[in-house]
């Protein structure tokens, strides 16, 4: 049987002055009802757009979009504007970053709720209230009825988000997208709408796509994790997997910003090096080799595939480096010591190839 | 002075933007004014010879004015547009008829006062008139005018709450022939011994000097006007008097549309909107004269108030019966001219302007500098620049065409005295009396700057760079401030102690036909005073002064109009001003309407002589 | 919220106080003509402009005649008597309220029922053949002078002396109450004229809010919910796009029941603005100082207006 989400090589750019901007660069991931899937990238990696184009709401801003999004069968790219209107926030839903910007000012927040309600199902305004006060209550806001009466402004950063969920839970959709549900919140609030998500999906049975930047976001809620980088998944596989046995250099960036009490490390936690590429004009060979501190010549011109990592069942990667130099640097990584120290792992290899070489792998390190 | 100028700024604006909307929209406006120059009159333009008589009775004219009246009460008013209604509405003793300049008939009076039937005794000291015994106020006062309404009106002027702008100059205390019992400063109002009524139709005015023929005239402005003191009296109690503002009677033709108790305001005057005569119904055609006798073919004026001039002229070229009773845009006078030329007149003697230089103090001072500059000054350009000959010609010297004294002094010429003679600016003579003023260069090389202010509405501007050019030329330095005109009067040019050299924007419009009232304020010394002064050039020549008191005693009309134009060949010898133009007062109506101008005042149109085709 | 709208309604009447002394001290500094003298006429005696000066209160100290003006308008509600026609400030400016306000009413409604679909249109066919001409013709209007317009406007349209004749010009005005068909017909141009300009400005106004405001993340939620673009559009982009036009709505209301000058000018419609400028020109203190203040109070009355629709339309404000 086929997933119930099932996006298979999106491709999604945008015509702008300054050129064309490949936003997502033919990715392809799939969900299943009662999984979780992170995907897990900086900002501007083409995570959002990916999961905006699956509501479709990147047509109305002139995006140009192919490849396949099945959802039920049924390829959401090709639907008519009506037919994913009818879908979108009834069977696909999705929540934002920012849920007080995300959450219209000017209504009350059970107005809004009964606004998503009825979008979708014809039932009385009374009826639709008493089943958004019954929303409020299952995401956890406490005296729902009178809450339901308020102002967005009126709530606080975590009821926002729990109220965002509640909308979008509204007519029990069967796959709900998170789009940094917890960016905008404090920490241990943070924790509760994760908490929230579980149990929620435990309850319903839902499937969760989280997107995020932070890694640690999903290393509790999500099944499998996607590492996207420049419209493109780089790494992906089961969340064990991505923590345990990491073969991207972009992934163990974002493992080693997480901060943690278990290891000593040599320097400070830094994010990684670097700003991410234009999606214009975008570097020639691998996407991430002007960030990378183990990048060698071939690896400016050799543009890697995702291949499946040997030994390891539905994990992959798309990285030139050779699967042992991986694992030693993982480690000598994992053992606290700084890229700088460890980019002579890389170096063995390198006496093949020719100096100019190593003249660019100087230049990649700075 | 009375007060055309801001007529004439609306319009100017108005004529501006209809100008730039004309140059967009029609292919037939791009000459230029240089085309209307030099084209002669043709007989329907010029209102001399107009038919007064015999024509259609009945029907209602439509009168546009930008321009809102001031007074209506014909004790204060001064204001040209005012004059409209007051002559209309009212009756003074006597009055030019609509076809002279200069001629006056009886209107209340029964005959003009002269040695020899009576009206003049006393050696010009005494003055009696009779008035026709069946003129009748209008409701409610509805009974026949005495000679006390006419010496209560005259008296009313004196009063503070009224304050006719005439009353203190022609009659009073700096009148050059005052009535008795004016003369102290301290007279403001009540009876006056030298206005006495031994009956009902008979008046008789006392002078101090024998100043009759003079008085004569001066009763023909609105102050003579009767003014009930029943009615009036208690209204005049209040500061400013309501008399013209809320209630008013009329004795003439027409009235302002009144209630029974001869309100008015609201009624037959809306202020800034419109007023409407309708027939006086008291008023009595056969009340009048041989010499004189108003047909009043209308049976309604209405007159609408507001709008923009190019708009109003438009209306009034292209529309039926109606007439504009302010001064047509520039645009629209250039409009009418050219394509309905049969619809527009042209009355001269409109009034004058002239640069007031300070004779007082300062290079002007000396009477070669200020000859100098009129020999430089290119009154071509200033003509050009008031809109062209059609209304405007260079101005020669100080009486103006249509008033008694005219032709004496030079006519349209003027005196040939070689600063005079080259009305394009001439620099050789100019020159010629720089050095006579003691500039052996033939430039000024003092160090005074010279102060210039003029009137920044209209077309004041570019007469004021005109000025300042011939100023520069010969070697002035020079600075100049541009103000409002009612500013440039009442902080600069009518306040001696800013001492100003050259007020190059002020002018001057007659009260009457007599000469005096164009140079007795602006040029007798003894009639500067230290604020609201009119003698904007500080004249005060002696034996000018000396002149004109003896000139104002002449009785006698042709001695009168020479004495006067003897005392205007002294102003032009000692060049106490600098001349600009002559104006000309265009007039515009419609092609159904058969309107007559009134040639003594500024041409405006007379409703009791104007009808319907 | 009751305590705040009586907050600034007390703020507006110091506003108010502070205006009528602004005023009072540009007319007894700037140079101008004085009353007086010109309610006396040329040459009058020093004793007649001392009694006009004495009778018009002008021989009082400057603090005095404040003191005088100040009581009579916040106490007794009198605005003085005109120095010029003797009629009460209040009644010239009853008299001449309904024509301003005629025009202020029609042409609002005119420029709002042009602009606002004109902005909707142009922010959602953004970039679109349909907007850069809205947008163009906006441009044109929002930079042609009102009175110029509305010449063109009368030389081109009116009946007695435009070219194609079809609509009452100039001075054709009459009260609604005399008739109220010919009133109507003949404020078409002058609502026109007025509308045009502020359509333009309205039009590029709630384009740009809207534009704005289809931006943000709220409106992604609404689409997210699956709402017909539609509805997207009015009862989430336009609902809050239309605040700051209410805004500038209101301020605009007020000022033109000030007096629109041009306007009533050029087609002499006998509103507050022709009343103020003839008082200007006259020199008529009394009456400057009536509308003057007349027209501060409708803009502080807008303003107080705005801050309460402000309540009404944003809940945020309503708060805090």
């Amino acid at each position: 049987m086929s997933p119930l989400l099932d996006v298979k090589d999106l491709r999604v750019t945008f015509e702008t002055e300054d050129g064309v901007v490949h936003a997502v660069d033919g990715i392809s991931y799939s969900v299943d009802t009662g999984r979780t899937l992170g995907i897990v990238g900086e900002s501007g990696s083409g995570k959002s757009v990916s999961s905006l184009t699956t509501l479709g709401l990147t047509r109305t801003e002139g995006a140009k979009v192919s490849g396949e999004i099945l959802f039920d069968g049924n390829d959401l790219v090709a639907m008519s504007d009506d037919e994913l209107r009818s879908i979108r926030g009834n069977q696909i839903a999705m929540i934002f970053q920012d849920p007080l910007s995300s959450l219209h000012p000017f209504y009350k927040v059970g107005w809004q709720l009964v606004e998503a309600i009825r979008a979708h199902r014809s039932v009385s305004g009374k009826a639709a209230h008493s089943r958004a006060v019954e929303l409020l209550d299952l995401v956890g806001i406490p005296d729902a009825n009178r809450r339901a009466n308020q102002y967005p402004h009126e709530f606080s950063g975590g009821m926002r988000q729990r109220a965002m969920i509640a909308m979008a839970l509204a007519n029990e959709p069967k796959v709900l997208i998170a789009d940094e549900p917890t960016t905008a919140l404090d920490v241990t609030v943070q924790a509760q709408i994760l908490a929230l998500l579980d149990d929620l999906q435990q309850r319903l049975g839902m499937a969760i796509i989280i997107i995020t930047h932070d890694l640690g976001v999903v290393a509790e809620t999500a099944d499998e994790i996607a590492v996207i980088y420049a419209g493109r998944i780089v790494e992906h596989g089961s969340t064990a997997q991505i923590f345990k046995s990491p073969q991207h250099p972009y992934t163990w960036g974002l493992l080693t910003s997480i901060p943690r009490l278990d290891i000593q490390r040599d320097e400070e936690l830094v994010p990684i090096a670097g700003r991410p590429p234009s999606l214009i004009h975008r570097p020639a060979g691998c996407f991430f080799n002007p960030r990378c501190p183990y990048a060698r010549d071939e690896m400016r011109r050799i543009d890697p595939r995702l291949e499946p990592v040997a030994g390891e069942s539905d994990h992959q990667v798309a990285c030139l480096l050779e699967p042992e130099v991986r694992t030693r640097i993982w480690k000598g990584l994992q053992e606290g010591q700084s890229p700088a120290s460890l980019r002579t792992l890389a170096s063995p290899l390198r006496t093949q190839a020719s100096a100019p070489a190593a003249q660019g792998a100087n230049e990649v390190s700075e | 002075m009375r007060n055309t100028a801001r007529a004439a700024i609306i319009a100017v604006i108005g004529g501006l933007l209809a100008a730039v909307v004309a140059a967009c929209g029609s292919s037939s406006s791009g000459t230029s004014s240089a085309t209307t120059a030099n084209i002669p009159l043709k007989p329907g333009e010029n209102p001399v010879g107009q038919t007064l008589y015999g024509k259609t009775k009945g029907g209602a004219l439509t009168v546009y004015s930008s321009e809102d009246f001031e007074h209506l009460d014909p004790g204060e008013s001064y204001f040209v547009q005012d004059y409209a209604i007051d002559y209309a509405t009212q009756r003074p003793l006597f009055t030019y008829p609509p076809n002279s300049s200069n001629t006056l008939v009886p209107d209340l009076a029964t005959a003009m006062p002269t040695t020899a039937n009576g009206g003049i005794t006393d050696g010009g000291k005494t003055v009696t008139v009779h008035i026709q015994p069946n003129v009748k106020f209008s409701a409610p006062v509805n009974r026949a005018v005495t000679s006390a309404d006419v010496a209560y009106a005259i008296e009313r002027g004196a009063n503070p709450n009224v304050a006719n702008p005439y009353f203190i100059s022609y009659f009073g205390a700096s009148a050059p022939t005052p009535l008795v019992g004016t003369t102290s400063a301290k007279y403001a109002g009540g009876p006056i011994p030298g206005i006495q009524t031994p009956n009902p139709t008979t008046i008789v005015f006392h002078l101090t000097k024998p100043g009759a023929s003079f008085l004569i005239q001066a009763l023909s402005m609105p102050i003579s006007m009767p003014v009930p003191e029943s009615f009036a009296g208690p209204l005049d109690k209040k500061a400013p008097t309501t008399y013209g503002t809320q209630d008013l009677v009329a004795t003439g033709p027409y009235m302002l549309k009144s209630d029974s108790t001869g309100k008015f305001a609201g009624i037959g005057y809306q202020t800034g909107k419109s007023a409407t005569l309708v027939r006086n119904p008291n008023w009595n055609a056969s009340t009048y004269s041989q010499l004189y006798h108003p047909p009043a073919y209308l049976d309604n004026i209405n007159i609408n108030i507001g709008g923009d001039a190019s708009v109003i002229g438009q209306q009034v070229l292209k529309g039926t019966h109606s007439v504009q009773l302010d001064t047509p845009a520039q645009s629209v006078v250039k409009l009418a001219y050219q394509t309905y030329p049969s619809q527009i007149t042209f009355t001269t003697g409109a009034g004058d302007h002239y640069v007031a230089v300070n004779n007082s103090a300062g290079p002007f001072k000396n009477a070669n500098a200020r000859k100098a500059f009129w020999a430089a000054l290119d009154r071509n350009a200033i003509v050009k620049a008031r809109g062209g000959p059609l209304v405007a010609q260079p101005m020669t010297h100080f009486i103006y065409p249509g008033l008694n004294g005219f032709q004496q002094s030079g006519g349209y010429p003027g005196p040939q005295v070689d600063y005079n003679k080259n009305p394009n600016g001439d620099m050789t003579v100019a020159t010629k009396y720089m050095k006579a003023a003691g500039y052996s260069s033939g430039k000024y090389s003092g160090n005074a700057t010279v102060q210039i202010v003029g009137a920044n509405n209209g077309n004041d501007p570019a007469i004021i760079q005109i000025v300042n050019n011939a100023l520069t030329g010969l070697g002035f330095k020079t600075h100049v401030s541009e103000v409002d005109q009612s500013v440039m009067y009442a902080k600069y040019c009518g306040v001696p102690k800013q001492e100003i050299d050259a007020c190059p924007t002020v002018g001057w419009v007659r009260d009457f036909a007599d000469p005096l009232t164009l140079l007795y304020v602006p040029f007798y010394g003894p009639s500067i005073v230290p604020t609201n002064n009119s003698n904007w050039g500080q004249v005060n020549d002696p034996q000018i002064n000396a002149a004109m008191q003896q000139a104002a005693l002449v009785n006698d009309p042709n001695q009168r109009a020479q004495a006067w134009a003897n005392v205007d060949k002294m102003l032009v010898d000692q060049a106490v001003a600098a001349p600009e133009e002559f104006d000309n007062q265009p007039n515009i109506e419609s092609k159904d309407v058969a309107g007559v101008n009134q040639l003594w005042d500024i041409g405006q149109w007379d409703f009791m002589f104007s009808s319907l085709k | 919220m009751t305590t705040y709208i009586l907050r600034r309604v007390l703020w507006g009447i110091v506003l108010l106080f502070l205006v009528c002394l602004l005023t009072f001290i540009l007319f007894n500094v700037l140079p101008s003509a004085d009353p007086a003298q010109l309610r006396a006429g040329r040459n009058a005696s020093p004793a007649i402009i001392a009694h006009i000066r004495h009778e018009l209160g002008l021989d009082k100290s400057v603090l005095e005649q404040f003191w005088v003006y100040i009581t009579n308008i916040f106490l007794h509600f009198n605005f003085g008597y005109s120095f010029y026609s003797g009629q009460s400030v209040i009644s010239l400016i009853g008299d001449r309220l309904p024509a301003t306000l005629s025009l202020t009413v029609g042409a609002v409604i005119l420029w709002l029922l042009l602009g606002i679909p004109i902005g909707i249109i142009s922010a959602v066919r953004r970039r679109t053949f349909v907007d850069r001409t809205a947008m163009g013709s906006a441009l044109f209007f929002v930079s042609m002078p009102i009175y110029w317009l509305g010449l063109i406007v009368l030389f081109l349209f009116a009946s007695d002396i435009g070219k194609f004749p079809i609509l009452p010009g100039a001075n054709s005005y009459v009260g609604i109450t005399t008739d109220a068909g010919k009133w109507f017909t003949s404020l078409l141009l002058p609502w026109f004229v007025l509308a045009a300009t502020q359509a333009a400005i309205y039009s590029r106004l709630l384009r740009g809010s809207l534009i704005e405001t289809m931006s943000e993340d709220y409106i992604r939620t609404a689409r997210a919910k699956g709402l017909p673009e539609r509805r997207v559009v009015w009862k989430h982009g336009v609902r809050a796009a239309v605040t700051p036009v209410i805004t500038v709505l209101a301020l605009d209301i007020g000022a033109l029941l000030g007096g629109a000058v041009l306007t009533e000018t050029v087609f002499d419609i006998p509103g507050i603005g022709r009343l103020n400028y003839d008082a200007i020109i006259h020199s008529d203190f009394p009456v400057v100082q009536g509308t003057v203040l007349l027209a501060a109070m409708f803009i502080i009355v807008a303003n107080i207006v705005v801050d309460i629709a402000y309540a009404y339309l944003d809940p945020r404000v309503r708060y805090s």
